[in-house]
């Protein structure tokens, strides 16, 4: 398979914390979830993916683009669509505008803009209120705004932080099915903490813990590592428990 | 997805055009099932462009819907420019409010003293840099930083309508103050906004405004009473500018970007 974004030996702390611990990772094309329990690293991972925080250590290639020179930063940067946990907006700017002004910022051919745009807005299903302004929005269009401009210039990277929050069920069913799709062709990694979404758009999952990777594989086989005594309601929560609980009897 | 997997051969002769039709078809039935394939084909230049072209032909006559703005130069400029942080309301009342004391001193000089405006109208260009981007200030930090523009480029779009705004108001205060020659206070501006931006890539930009602000007013209020000096050294501020420019250059990947 075709490695599409790998970090060797990656390390970040803030001030004496280590937020990630020599982190290893290849992801190829195919929808990737990341679990973790709160302050596992997952955001901070997601950060270094997207340039937006530099590593303190260690190799990230997106694309087989290293981040460390201009020149592999900018262009692997053309190919990144990042949705961040928390975001703002500029209240007066209308939907379209804000996606707009995203694929200027990603330097796309002007020609392809307009409809690019459009596209982008349709596919999360807010074309019907693309000329409204964002501060008329609720919390789940503005997400879904905010997954508009991370897709608008059809990235062959994308990562999601928590992008399912303040959907409602029937929105987060049809996020999913764009996940697939949006899989087909590009490395997705989603970060989330409703182990359902995993189970329903993911080809891959990984676990994450205290800055380290703990598991690494297909959703079957997270599933398959619960036992009955574990805790969880699903499945996969169970195995989700017992890959957590083994990973931190291993570490001491 | 499926277990078998062209070798790279093959997809190099698909590319070349050097595999027979039935070959070729064989190929493109796997590609559309395989995405770790498709992801291997590696297309050289003419081809991509080829490949691009025909997409935006393909899409072109489509009716574009709804309120859709044509993508042209201007237009760009003005959405990246126009996009701005809410603070940046405030700090264009500041800018209004310098004007009006520089004219409000034109009418009537007892009205204030010329050395408040020396500390005011030069800091503006700082200020308003300071204000345009950062994690503190521009709400969608996170995601611009992530993109190409996001860097160096924007936030020298933005210095540069800072600029645009806050030349002729500077420029006013020099020429009603009477203090030095009226063109070296737009310079001291562009310097104090330039050694900003040189120390925003150490500190977030918010704390390097406030420390040039700092020096600044240290120089203007210090007894030595000479302040008059610093208004007619044209050429050390364009040292300065010129200094802090080959910092925010060499550090260009830092801006807007830091470790923490």
């Amino acid at each position: 398979m075709s490695v599409t974004v790998s970090v060797r030996g990656l390390r970040v702390s803030y001030g004496r914390r280590t937020a990630l611990d020599e982190l290893d990772l290849d992801l190829g094309p195919g929808v990737h979830g990341l679990l973790g329990p709160n302050g596992a690293g997952k955001t901070t991972l997601m950060r270094v993916l997207a340039t937006v925080r530099r590593p303190d250590r260690g190799q990230v290639r997106l694309l087989g683009q290293p981040l460390s020179d201009a020149v592999g930063l900018r262009s692997a940067r053309r190919q990144l669509g990042y949705l961040p946990q928390s975001f703002g907006f500029y209240p007066r700017f209308t939907v379209r505008e804000f996606v707009e002004y995203f694929a200027w910022l990603k330097e796309m051919p002007a020609a392809q803009i307009p409809l690019a745009v459009d596209r982008a807005i349709e596919r999360v299903g807010l074309l019907d209120r693309a000329d409204d302004r964002m501060k008329h929005l609720s919390g789940g269009m503005l997400r879904r705004a905010g997954i508009a401009q991370a897709i608008v210039n059809d990235p062959r990277v994308l990562l999601f932080d928590e992008p399912t929050a303040g959907l409602d069920p029937e929105q987060r069913v049809e996020f999913r099915a764009l996940l697939r799709e949006l899989g087909l062709d590009a490395v997705v990694l989603v970060s989330t903490h409703l182990v359902e979404d995993v189970v329903a758009a993911c080809t891959r999952v990984s676990l994450m813990d205290a800055g380290r990777l703990v598991f690494d594989g297909l959703p079957a086989e997270l599933i398959a590592a619960g036992g009955v005594g574990d805790s969880g309601d699903s499945p996969i929560e169970r195995g989700y428990a017992a890959v957590l609980r083994d990973a931190r009897t291993a570490a001491r | 997805m499926t277990a078998f997997h062209l070798d790279a051969r093959t997809l190099a002769a698909y590319v070349d055009d050097a595999l027979d039709d039935v070959d070729a078809w064989s190929v493109e039935t796997h590609l559309d099932r395989c995405a770790a394939c498709r992801a291997d084909l590696t297309l050289d230049d003419p081809t991509r462009r080829l490949v691009e072209a025909a997409a935006v032909a393909w899409a072109a006559p489509l009716p574009p819907p709804g309120r859709v703005r044509p993508a042209t130069r201007w237009r760009r400029i003005r959405v990246l420019v126009g996009a701005g942080p809410a603070a940046r309301s405030a700090w264009l009342v500041a800018v209004a409010l310098t004007g009006l004391a520089a004219l409000g001193l034109a009418v009537s000089p007892v009205m204030l003293p010329p050395w408040l405006l020396l500390l005011a109208a030069p800091m503006l260009p700082a200020v308003g840099t300071a204000l345009s981007y950062g994690s503190w200030s521009d709400p969608l930090h996170e995601m611009v930083a992530s993109t190409p523009q996001g860097g160096l480029q924007i936030i020298l779009w933005r210095t540069l309508a800072v600029l645009a705004v806050t030349a002729p108001v500077t420029l006013l205060a020099g020429a009603v103050t009477g203090v030095g020659t009226p063109m070296v206070w737009p310079l001291a501006g562009l310097a104090l906004a330039a050694l900003t931006l040189a120390l925003g890539s150490l500190i977030e930009p918010g704390q390097a405004a406030a420390v040039v602000a700092g020096a600044w007013a240290a120089i203007v209020l210090a007894p030595i009473g000479e302040w008059a000096v610093l208004v007619q050294a044209g050429p050390v501020w364009l040292a300065v500018t010129a200094a802090a420019v080959l910092v925010v250059w060499t550090r260009r990947d830092r801006v807007g970007r830091r470790t923490a």
